[in-house]
């Protein structure tokens, strides 16, 4: 593949799969701007490793690997596992119609601040869950068992529940 | 609720915070800008062009400048037309997303590649009405046409130049905006939109 060429899908790939790659960024991190600096990270590693893809996993599933390992090598550097600043997370960008979807916000944040809160084995099935990935291809991403992911989903969501019904 | 609504909801509502690829937001707002400082300089150009053919009118009160200034005005009227015509709903996205980011850089680029025809030929017909102006009004204009047309003075070399240079740059702009709405349909389809 040629230069252009590779651009061209490179672009293509983070129009596609970018906000899922910001989502999770953001899992791993506590600031909208350690989100974006670490998205920028994610980009990178893609951009070096988009050559090598050869098709043996899915185009999403080797996204999605790239950008855990970014995030485990970020949480290794930062030490940052225990997010410290739940109000500083970002939720999302303003909508353009904030008061309608004020209710939508409040719920979506409880749950992105319980997620955040996680042990990150189980916040990396969660949001892989959540971005749409089946067990297989989550075991393809974190190179674990399907049976591993089942019991780590399970566990996550147990704790997801109490957690916001706490909140609620 | 059962286990698989549950992580629906979950997954709505995850999903729901959709962030912009930081490229296409940045994107759109240098294009933002530039709209702004484009809106900006066509101001400046109405008052100076238009109000300055007007005081120059008023004061001579001759048929030469009170022609100059209302083709001036009339030129500057289309031009507004064609500015408000191609940007209306170019100015922000319906709506906070990717797909509306990308469908209003679209609708951007389009507006512009339409925008520089129409330009092109308000700017032919300027240079026509300037040429026939200069000649008409001008003692330089009692030489045979051909011969004053070409090189006969530097004022007419000057328009020329300007021709030369502005159709230069409406060539190279119009093949970068259809390079950029070609990358932008592109991206679209990535996205699901256009």
């Amino acid at each position: 593949m040629d230069r252009a060429a590779l651009e061209r899908h490179f672009d293509g790939v983070l129009a596609a799969h970018g906000p899922a790659l910001s989502r999770l960024a953001g899992s791993y991190t506590n600031t909208p701007s350690d989100r974006d600096d670490l998205l920028q990270e994610i980009a990178i590693a893609i951009w070096q490793a988009l050559p090598r893809f050869r098709g043996d996993c899915s185009e999403r599933t080797f996204l999605f690997r790239i950008a855990h390992n970014r995030g485990i090598a970020y949480l290794a550097r930062s030490r940052s596992q225990m997010p410290g600043l739940a109000e500083e997370i970002e939720v999302h960008d303003p909508a353009p119609d904030p008061e309608s979807e004020l209710a939508q916000e409040q719920s979506t944040a409880r749950l992105r601040r319980a997620i955040h809160r996680l042990p990150v084995a189980y916040r990396q099935v969660v949001t892989l869950t959540l971005e749409g990935l089946g067990y297989g291809e989550i075991a393809e991403v974190l190179g674990i068992s399907e049976s591993n992911v089942g019991v780590r989903l399970s566990r996550a969501r147990q704790i997801l529940r109490e957690s916001l019904e706490d909140r609620r | 609720m059962n286990l698989d609504a549950e992580l629906d909801v979950w997954r709505r509502q995850w999903q729901s915070g959709t962030t912009i690829p930081l490229d296409l937001r940045k994107r759109v707002e240098r294009r933002s800008r530039w709209m702004k400082i484009g809106l900006i300089a066509d101001i400046l150009v109405t008052v100076v062009m238009g109000g300055g053919s007007t005081v120059w009118a008023l004061r001579s009160w001759q048929p030469d400048t009170v022609l100059l200034s209302a083709a001036i005005w009339l030129f500057l009227a289309a031009a507004w037309t064609i500015v408000f015509t191609f940007s209306r709903g170019s100015w922000s996205p319906s709506a906070v997303d990717t797909a509306a980011f990308v469908d209003l850089s679209i609708r951007r680029c389009r507006g512009t590649l339409a925008a520089i025809r129409f330009a092109a030929g308000l700017f032919l017909c300027e240079i026509a009405f300037s040429l026939g102006w200069i000649h008409h009004y001008s003692p330089e204009g009692r030489k045979p046409i051909w011969t004053w047309l070409f090189f006969s003075s530097l004022r007419i070399d000057i328009i020329w130049l300007a021709t030369l240079a502005f159709f230069g740059f409406l060539i190279w702009y119009r093949r970068s905006q259809r390079a950029e709405l070609a990358y932008l349909v592109n991206l679209g389809q990535s996205v699901g939109t256009d």
